[in-house]
């Protein structure tokens, strides 16, 4: 049998180190073949990127094979492996703590490496590339030395460990921790390639603006992602966790969130450089601060300096991801200071009121967003340096402040998409922004109808259906003109992401607003009525294996279907979790959680109950964004990105 | 006929209307009441402005915990007593459950500044914004530089030598 104790931490050790050196060999070869200009060795690169991601890819099939012999030599093993889990979440235990998540980041990462590798190979002696390949290996290089350092996978255990806990009950509990984090990981990792492309550019001094095309899709591969995972988190949260919300500005959310931010801003800002070459140095610095908030994230989250629900145990982690966020942002500080006078465009924005001015706007907002989240999500730390006391940031500090920000995003919204290019007149605005408008007046009239309450909803609401108006009428012009290529390309796809955050906004307005919720003690046949609905209780079912100890307690909700929210005693961790049931409309979710103590032995049951109006849209939003920004990544019919800015536009989309 | 219509449509008064319809709607909407608040209600309000003391920045609302589970009893007992309002039930948790149970810093001392930043972040945002804006509405009228009639020869030189590159 293979399975001798140690084998497998033994090859991963050893892949790792392999990897390391192929990532110390690749970015040297990325520096010396473009400052030689030798093409000799520029052609090595691609392969030590294939050297690296073999290596990762050995270490992290090493990694699983330990979790699936449950090879207990291992200490990674004998903390997130146990005999009793199931296969399914045996194989994703892997990266359910600190190093097994530093080493799927890796993988990621190694993978990225080599696809921008042998995708750009035969463009490798463009310094550009050859400087962005040198970035994305000295970024690898240092997630090596993470996995071999403070955070590796293979370190051995205590010996004569035989059993272990198993992963957080949370992460075998739901099918969703198969997808959440590596679709999270896949936009968060992502922002490297376009911050390699960032410091390409400005070590050579030089943008390159066919790159400028390349750079953006990748950022918005990544931000889609990016998106993805953040909204499949929010799912996931709704899902297990038993409050009925899906986000709880807590650390890592908000760690998640930030560079999601800047990213946005960037992916807007970018347009008016494709447009008019400008704002480059600016949008240079949008791609270097996403990625460093994602190392400033990572470091705030993994270091065990800031805790969550999220929190993995502590380690030492945290000294070398600040030194290499100190790194990243000096450097690129530096660079920026070094090169920025000479990519910097003389053109001037002509109008506040245009589509330049609106995503200047869009900048400041997004900026400010960012700024926002950041401070809460530190400022525990800040007092904690000054004052040595204790201070929580929470949710209501973070709803209280994203929501007029929020709303002022929704007002960008319903004009933007109308203003054209350098300068709009208040007679043009007046005639494009009519039926938006009206729309706006339509979903207020629709809302107050249904009973809606309060003014930061009602705004929510008739800005979210003005904006939807805008971004319809864009939608509309475009496919009048092009057919089903209107809808496709960044303007028009980009207005349908517009329209899924639009439903997501209207659906989290709704429900933040709206939420009701009541504990309901059931007896045995007889039925409770509340919020309109009736819940009777059916029966308690019992189900036991050698992990857990589950209670459900079937529930038929308006005399039909079953709902049967439970709660399960994992016994290896002796911790309990809550499984709410739900019963999804289009007009609301009814939301069932089982209420401890529950007492099988009696025929009463105590649930509570929240009545969440529209939560359903907050996944058709979270799917329209998907599907417009896959939309967006399709070329339009626009200029070729080798031509020259100023070469005239095939068809011009907007209107 | 129609564009004539539509022109008309469009004009200032119409969207002064709506501007007036929206307002009055939106007051009629923010003043109305959502119905007179039940127990469970006030229950969860004050649930969600506390923290759990065991559980890093979850809220009693949100966590799970038998910390919480303690606090969310409390706060019903004296919800359902009647005795005391939202803010009063908030400063009786905060006093006998010691430690640090608010989730929304004070607006005093150090903790001002997690309000005060936020703003200050937007006054000069806006403050820089509008500056570059009067700096590029100057230069747009503005003489050409020596550094521009620099990069123009230059640029002409260019030309002349590699005409058929272009």
């Amino acid at each position: 049998m293979f399975a001798i104790a140690g084998v497998s931490g033994s090859l991963g050790q050893a892949a790792l180190l392999v990897g390391l050196v192929g990532a110390v060999f690749g970015m040297f070869a990325s520096v010396v073949g473009t400052r030689q200009n030798d093409e000799k060795v520029l052609r090595l690169v691609p392969r030590f990127a294939t050297l690296c991601v073999v290596a990762t890819i050995s270490a992290f099939a090493c990694m699983e094979y330990a979790m699936i012999t449950r090879d207990f030599s291992l200490a990674y093993v004998q903390k997130v492996g146990s005999r009793s889990t199931p296969a399914l979440y045996n194989f994703t235990a892997v990266w359910s703590a600190l190093e097994g998540s530093i080493l799927m980041w890796m993988l990621i990462l190694a993978a990225f490496t080599v696809t921008i590798a042998w995708k750009y190979k035969d463009k490798l002696t463009d310094p550009l590339v050859a400087w962005a390949m040198a970035t994305m290996f000295f970024v690898s290089t240092f997630f090596f030395i993470l996995t071999l350092g403070p955070a590796n996978p293979f370190s051995k255990g205590a010996a004569g460990v035989l059993d272990g806990p198993g992963p957080n009950p949370l992460l075998q509990n739901h099918i969703l921790v198969v997808f959440h984090p590596p679709i999270l990981y896949l936009g968060y990792v992502g922002m490297t390639i376009p911050f390699a492309f960032a410091i390409g550019a400005l070590i050579t001094g030089r943008l390159g603006e066919g790159w400028l095309l390349e750079t953006r899709r990748w950022a918005l591969f990544s931000w889609g992602f990016l998106t993805f995972g953040i909204i499949l988190g929010g799912w996931w949260s709704y899902e297990v966790l038993g409050w009925s919300g899906v986000w709880a500005w807590d650390p890592v959310e908000n760690a998640s969130f930030i560079p999601w931010l800047t990213g946005t801003a960037y992916i807007h800002s970018v347009l008016v450089q494709e447009r008019r070459g400008m704002l480059r140095v600016w949008n240079l610095s949008l791609l270097i601060a996403t990625f460093s908030l994602t190392i400033l994230g990572t470091f705030l989250t993994r270091s065990g300096v800031l805790n969550s629900v999220h929190a993995f145990s502590e380690s030492d982690i945290g000294p070398y991801l600040l030194t290499f966020f100190g790194v990243v942002v000096i450097v690129s500080v530096g660079l920026i200071g070094w090169r920025g006078e000479k990519l910097r465009s003389p053109g001037t924005i002509d109008s506040p009121i245009s589509r330049e001015g609106a995503f200047l706007a869009n900048n400041v907002l997004f900026g400010i967003f960012a700024f926002v989240v950041l401070l809460g999500t530190v400022f525990p730390l800040i007092v904690e340096a000054l004052q040595n006391r204790q201070l929580i940031v929470g949710e209501p500090f973070f709803d209280q402040l994203a929501t007029p920000i929020g709303i002022t995003l929704l007002v960008l919204m319903c004009i933007a998409p109308v203003l054209p290019w350098r300068k709009a007149s208040g007679e043009l605005l007046r005639h494009r922004l009519f039926w938006p408008a009206w729309a706006g007046l339509g979903a207020l009239i629709l809302s107050l109808f249904v009973g809606a309450v309060g003014l930061a909803p009602l705004l929510t609401f008739s800005l979210g259906g003005f904006a939807a108006g805008a971004a319809l009428r864009q939608l509309a012009l475009a496919t009048r003109r092009q057919g089903f290529r209107g809808l496709v390309g960044r303007a028009n796809g980009g207005m349908v992401v517009h329209i899924g955050v639009i439903v997501i906004a209207v659906a989290l307005a709704a429900s933040n607003s709206y939420t009701r919720s009541q504990e309901l003690t059931l007896n045995l046949g007889s039925p409770a009525q509340y919020g309109g609905h009736s819940f009777e209780f059916v029966r308690f079912v019992e189900e036991k294996d050698d992990r857990r100890i589950s209670v459900k307690a079937e529930i038929l909700v308006d005399g039909s279907g079953t709902y049967a929210p439970a709660i399960q005693k994992f016994t290896n961790i002796g911790q309990n979790i809550g499984t709410p049931s739900v019963k999804s409309m289009f007009t609301k979710d009814i939301y069932l959680t089982l209420q401890p103590p529950v007492k099988v032995s009696t025929d009463q049951v105590k649930i509570k109950v929240f009545i969440k109006p529209l939560m359903m849209w907050m996944w058709i939003g979270g799917g329209l964004m998907a599907v417009g920004t896959l939309l967006s990544a399709f070329p339009g019919s626009r200029r070729r990105p080798t031509d020259p800015v100023s070469a005239p536009v095939a068809q011009e989309v907007s209107a | 006929m129609t564009s004539m219509f539509y022109q008309k449509l469009k004009s200032w008064p119409v969207w002064m209307f709506m501007g007036f319809l929206a307002v009055a709607l939106l007051a009629v909407g923010a003043g109305r009441q959502s119905g007179p608040l039940t127990q469970e209600d006030r229950i969860d309000n004050i649930n969600q402005r506390l923290a759990c003391p065991t559980c890093d920045g979850e809220s009693v609302y949100v966590s799970q915990a038998p910390a919480a589970q303690n606090i969310r009893n409390e706060v019903a007992r004296q919800v359902a007593s009647g005795q005391r309002t939202d803010d009063e039930v908030v400063a009786y948790v905060e006093n006998s459950f010691g430690g640090q149970v608010l989730l929304v810093p004070r607006a005093t001392g150090l903790d001002i500044l997690v309000w005060v930043l936020p703003i200050a972040a937007l006054v000069c945002c806006t403050a820089g914004l509008a500056l570059t804006f009067r700096r590029w509405k100057r230069e747009q009228g503005g003489q050409a530089t020596d550094a521009d009639r620099i990069l123009v020869a230059q640029l002409l030189e260019l030309d002349t030598h590699n005409t058929d590159t272009l």
